[in-house]
């Protein structure tokens, strides 16, 4: 028996788990937790050990599908990509349960909470091992139904309710860009099949698709007087679902306010799992990005400037879970930014953009829960009203340094001593830097280097003002129960470790992705198809490239505790509604103005909706209510025939009977 | 000897009056019988034409006609009395009030 034949388990355990919470979980202890902790439990060792199997043979990767209608299937895929995906999707999901036992224990909704969340990673996990893209599009909606649901479990409060809403209709956007990708490459694949599909295959399919990048790639259409490739459609409709879900600009305006809901479903959808799916959907369909070296451009352009811009807004905002929120926008721009590095760099890209994902998810999802310690013990989100928590809370004063320090990328180059943040941030930085080398195209890399030092600002920022300096709140603080500080201190091991032992062999497993029983791809081919060719070798980077980012958070750290610790200059002087840059900062660039006063309501509701409407009440409606008035005046002159008196229905019979014989005479007569 | 044009004279005579009393008669009772009158006279001429043709197949249907009859007789008559109730008489003519 072979442990590839349980992976159907994986998403299938924490599914039942929902079920069961749903409808037991009120006569369960503590709102029947411990079900999707079990099952998540059993996910995670199944994945694990799928892992270990792929890990020592990454040739043979699990791949099962079965028949589902006409030419769809249901499959399984689980290659190096999937295989450290699922793994990250149920560690944390598991470490994040236990730790919401303690974080939601005075909720009286806990049934619901650990339902959702349950059904969540249920349907995260089969984004991950999906084999074709539609079934992966339809978990892909079904994350995003569950993230409407968590950012709305408060749903009693308002504003819960308008972010659940925004969160929603704002992914959508991004979601209609991925099916119109998945419709337009079936119709392609179709036209590349003439019409006549052999039986047993299946078009969606990764592998298919995969196979028909040559005919993609020679189908061509006119778009504004250009001519685009058919690939470089779809890869874009593809990239702009990763743009909803994984909150790059310009849709990323959801995800702050989607800090509505509890923090731990900010922590495993919000920072470690859901928002990193777009990332993974790129990943997962990188060879038809190779060969679309146009589509990796906006790539990379839209992840780095996602990075720098989420890192400003980052710096002025006062609610401690928003902070963590730019942050994560910032730091998924870094993952898209690496994606985008492709054009020079191949396979390596999705190796530096993975490891940045998974050390992401660790340190990220440790922020958000010590952020949820802190808010469970003195119940405000303000950081203004924050402040010397230090000595009440210990370790999560602690884990949360550790998590710092890592987002901030702390590390000596050149050794393996290094938070994990260290290392896969500055291997994509350095990925830009051989992006710049070689394609002249410095852009990216700037980017990179500026967001580096304002996420060190901010973070220190964060840190030194929730955890130094006098307390401004009467709240008695006190350190969380051990079962909320276990998880932090697991997730605080994994953020200063897991990077330094991983890096080389980590990077070399994902380039195995493409390249196995299911999936053999000629990378340079692929390059090829886009008119350039790949750098295979880049030597060691120069030794000022190598310590730069170190040099940039070394001095965030450094300008965060003059300012807000050691108070040099008076902060509050410069934070003023005065200062023009930080009111264009603190409005948020005015993203709300510019989305919901002016695109919103001047453009489409008064523009658009108003005129439509009023074209639909004056002439459609003309036109509907005119044949209905027709209708009706005609039958208030016909109803009179039906007088309700027997005799003249019956003469009506006998008349028509006399008149049908005649008739019947005439014709034969004349026949 | 009686022939087949003597059945069909009869039916006709038997169709005809049922013809004139759904034309002329008010009374609810007596429209139905006027009605059984035509069928049990399209019977008549069912069973005349089957033996005229040696077919079994005009009596078979003769039965169901009759069944069919019996079947319209048995509701018209709950109809008729459940008006009868309401109204004290069965002037059909007066049951007009679902009339414009």
């Amino acid at each position: 028996m072979n442990i590839g034949d349980f992976a159907f388990l994986i998403p299938l355990l924490p599914a039942l788990a929902f079920v069961i919470t749903l409808f037991f979980g009120k006569r369960l202890y503590s709102g029947g937790a411990l079900i999707p902790i079990g099952a998540i439990g059993a996910s995670f060792i199944i994945s694990l050990l799928i892992t270990i199997n792929i890990l020592q043979n990454p040739d043979q990767v699990i791949h099962q599908s079965v028949h589902w209608f006409a030419i769809f299937n249901l499959g399984i895929l689980i290659d190096p990509l999937a295989a450290v995906m699922l793994t990250m999707v149920s560690f944390v999901s598991l470490l994040i349960h236990i730790y919401a036992i303690g974080y939601m224990e005075h909720d009286p909704a806990k049934p619901r909470y650990f339902a959702e969340t349950s059904l969540f990673t249920a349907a995260m996990l089969g984004v991950v091992l999906s084999d074709n893209i539609l079934q992966m599009f339809i978990f892909w909606e079904l994350v995003g139904l569950c993230s409407y649901l968590l950012i709305g479990f408060w749903y009693q409060k308002p504003s819960a309710a308008a972010a659940a809403k925004k969160a929603f209709l704002t992914t959508r956007v991004g979601d209609v860009m991925f099916l119109a990708g998945i419709i337009i490459l079936f119709a392609s694949l179709f036209q590349a099949f003439h019409g006549e599909v052999p039986e047993g295959v299946y078009l969606l399919q990764f592998s298919e698709m995969f196979n028909h990048i040559d005919a993609l790639a020679a189908m061509n259409a006119t778009i504004l007087g250009m001519e685009v490739s058919h690939l470089t459609i779809i890869a874009l409709l593809f990239f702009g679902g990763a743009i909803g879900k994984s909150g790059q600009f310009p849709l990323h305006v959801w995800l702050p306010d989607a800090m509505e809901g509890p923090t731990t479903v900010s922590a495993l959808i919000h920072a470690a799992t859901m928002v990193t799916a777009g990332v993974y959907l790129v990943a997962r369909t990188f060879p038809m990005f190779l060969s679309a070296p146009d589509a990796l451009i906006i790539v990379a352009y839209l992840g780095g400037f996602t990075a720098l811009f989420a890192a400003t807004m980052g710096l002025v905002m006062n609610d401690i879970k928003r902070v963590l929120a730019y942050s994560t926008v910032s730091q998924l721009g870094y993952m898209v930014l690496g994606l985008g590095m492709g054009a020079v760099v191949g396979l390596e890209a999705i190796g530096v953009s993975m490891f940045h994902l998974i050390n992401h998810a660790f340190f990220k999802a440790l922020l958000f829960l010590c952020a949820g310690s802190v808010i469970h013990a003195i119940g405000t989100q303000d950081m203004r009203q924050m402040g010397g928590l230090l000595k009440a809370m210990p370790i999560t004063a602690g884990t949360m340094l550790v998590a710092s320090l890592a987002l901030a990328g702390f590390g000596i180059p050149g050794t393996s001593i290094g938070t994990s943040g260290f290392f896969s941030k500055d291997a994509i930085i350095e990925t830009a830097f051989v992006f710049g080398e070689y394609s002249h195209d410095w852009i990216p890399y700037i980017f990179a280097i500026l967001a580096a030092l304002l996420t060190s600002i901010y973070i220190f920022r964060l840190f030194f003002m929730t955890f130094t300096g006098k307390s401004r709140n009467n709240a008695k603080a006190h350190e969380a129960p051990s079962i909320m500080t276990v998880p932090l201190l697991i997730l605080a091991v994994f953020s200063l470790v897991f990077g330094a032992l991983t890096l080389k062999p980590f990077i070399a497993f994902m380039e195995r992705t493409f390249d196995n029983n299911v999936i053999s791809l000629n990378i340079e081919h692929l390059a090829t198809l886009g008119n350039y060719d790949l750098v295979l070798e880049h030597g060691p980077e120069p030794l000022f490239i190598l310590w730069l980012p170190v040099i940039v958070a070394v001095a965030g750290l450094l300008i965060s505790y003059l300012l807000y610790y050691k108070q040099v200059i008076d902060v509050s002087k410069v934070v003023s509604r005065e200062n023009p840059v930080y009111k264009l900062l603190y409005n948020r660039y005015y993203q709300h103005k510019i989305f919901t006063e002016l695109l919103a309501t001047r453009i489409v509701y008064e523009l658009i909706s108003l005129s439509a409407d009023y074209f639909d009440r004056k002439f459609i409606d003309t036109i509907v209510d005119g044949i209905g008035k027709i209708t009706m005046s005609a039958g208030n002159f016909m109803r009179k025939i039906q007088t309700g008196v027997v005799q003249n229905y019956v003469a009506a019979v006998v008349a028509g009977v006399g008149l049908l014989i005649i008739l019947f005479r005439l014709i034969v007569e004349v026949i | 000897m009686i022939g087949l044009e003597h059945y069909l004279i009869l039916s006709a005579i038997i169709f005809s009056i049922g013809l004139y009393g759904l034309m002329t008669l008010n009374n609810g009772i007596r429209l139905m019988m006027c009605i059984e009158l035509m069928l049990n006279a399209a019977i008549i001429n069912l069973v005349a034409f089957s033996a005229y043709s040696h077919d079994i197949t005009g009596q078979v249907f003769a039965l169901f006609v009759i069944a069919l009859a019996a079947a319209e007789a048995a509701i018209g008559l709950a109809i008729m009395l459940a008006i009868y109730r309401i109204r004290d008489d069965i002037e059909l003519n007066e049951i007009n009030i679902l009339r414009w």
